[in-house]
């Protein structure tokens, strides 16, 4: 009689927790910066506050990219497996 | 001949299995983009379907585990009659479960049904405890779980960044971010239900000796290519379905929650079909889009539609098992030959056929989870 412990794949199972976790949370957060800086940056400008509404802009642009890259990284990383 | 007749039927059960498998699931796929306003139901309804086709090609880990790590396969024909019962424990299943209105997985009655019908053709020894214990039922239990903490802690953490910001502008955002995140769940839905149906397809095909089993398992491009398009065309035929219920059943949550629940299913789904873990995707997406509602206010999420998942989930497996052997059963009545799943798909259909007319006379049945 194996233990049912035993039958359980800990490091697959380990694996989908970290992921998850990882990716769930960190791409929606990074989104949410994304769009953080988006409506900062529109704020600003709105101003005449072009510095740093650039700046903003800039930081949005950057975590749409990271978001974008981890979407198909995550994908690649599926298909070549 | 024989042979060969009860491959077709096997297959073609099968992607009708698939086909309701994405008929029945399209709410869960679809419903977050257009309670929000993400996207139009039409248009939700169309690129699930195609993101449903194009996921069944990303990855054959889950199909794998479906064909070699649930049940033992024999290489003889009369075992495609034990897949055919499975099969029809699961469809029967999932019928009563739909004309009832109680949540079921789909993925846990065709795991079920597959159980029953081995334990019932080759005893408790075909039953690969292991597999079934390790890579179903744990994981069956951590996924909705796991989504549920996924989807709770990515809402906090996206209140807490966009929290004071105009809601107009941060709406919109995520709306358009929902396009992505509602993809990525389709993706995830086609990536782990249909390898499910081409997993079934690969256990009749090695009993059929049609090809190798084992470590030497291949699935055919025939197999993913059919399962693919039975499950996208299924989340299209539901989708029409959907939309006529729309707006009066589905839970209203902002576009913040629905980009939250969407991502957290969606990462959860497909970090466990990379390992082969077929799922309730059902139950994972149900578990994300309670989470993300329990992390603004607990009084928002219907506890009782937690609950009822909680029974579905027991009920399920015992249930398809059942109904799986009790079909091998019958099937085995009429010999190792074409007749018994001949006649038992007529039985099937024609149940099928009476209880869409009962439903379509009644009205659809109120669930709990719309209720």
């Amino acid at each position: 009689m194996i233990s049912p412990l035993a039958a359980v794949d800990w490091d697959a199972l380990l694996q989908v927790v970290w992921v998850s976790l990882l990716t769930g949370i960190g791409v929606t957060a990074v989104f949410a910066v994304a769009i953080y800086g988006a409506t900062r940056a529109v704020d600003l400008s709105r101003d005449g506050r072009a510095a740093e509404a650039g700046l903003f802009g800039a930081v949005s642009v950057v975590a749409l990219l990271v978001v974008g890259g981890a979407v198909i990284f995550g994908i690649v990383a599926m298909t070549d497996k | 001949m024989d042979a060969d007749l009860i491959v077709v039927i096997v297959v073609a059960t099968a992607l009708a299995f698939d086909f309701t498998n994405g008929f029945h699931d399209t709410a869960n796929v679809v419903a977050t983009s257009i309670s929000t306003r993400a996207m139009a139901p039409q248009l939700a309804v169309g690129y699930a379907a195609v993101l449903n086709f194009a996921g069944a090609f990303i990855s054959l880990e889950v199909a794998a585990t479906v064909a070699k790590d649930v049940v033992a396969v024999r290489a003889e024909p009369e075992f495609m009659i034990v897949v055919f019962g499975g099969l029809v424990g699961a469809i029967a299943w999932n019928l009563i479960t739909w004309y009832f209105g109680l949540p079921s997985s789909s993925s846990h009655a065709l795991i079920g049904g597959m159980v029953g019908a081995a334990f019932v053709a080759d005893g408790a020894e075909a039953v690969m405890g292991d597999g079934v214990l390790g890579k179903v039922m744990v994981p069956a239990l951590v996924a909705p779980t796991l989504a549920f903490v996924v989807g709770g802690l990515a809402i906090l953490f996206m209140y807490r960044i966009v929290g004071r910001l105009r809601p107009g502008p941060v709406s919109s955002g995520f709306r358009a971010g929902q396009i992505v995140s509602g993809g990525l769940l389709a993706v995830a839905h086609g990536t782990n239900d249909a390898q499910k149906t081409m997993g079934v397809i690969a256990l009749a095909l090695v009993a059929n000796g049609s090809i190798a089993g084992g470590d030497d398992l291949t699935i055919p491009d025939w197999v993913v290519v059919s399962a693919a398009t039975a499950i996208a065309l299924g989340t299209y035929a539901g989708g029409w379905r959907i939309i006529k219920t729309m707006g009066s059943r589905i839970h209203k949550m902002d576009a913040a929650q629905g980009f939250a629940a969407q991502g957290a299913g969606a990462a959860v789904i497909l970090a466990s079909s990379q390992v082969g873990f077929p799922l309730s995707t059902t139950h994972t997406i149900s578990g994300a889009v309670i989470g993300s509602g329990a992390a603004k206010r607990l009084s928002a999420v219907r506890w009782g539609v937690a609950g009822n998942i909680v029974v579905a989930w027991i009920l399920t497996l015992p249930a398809a098992a059942a109904i799986g052997g009790l079909t091998y059963g019958v099937t085995r009545v009429f010999g190792t030959g074409a007749a018994g799943p001949v006649i038992v798909s007529v039985l099937i259909v024609a149940a099928s056929t009476v209880l869409f007319l009962r439903r379509a006379q009644r009205g659809p049945a109120v669930t709990a989870a719309e209720a």
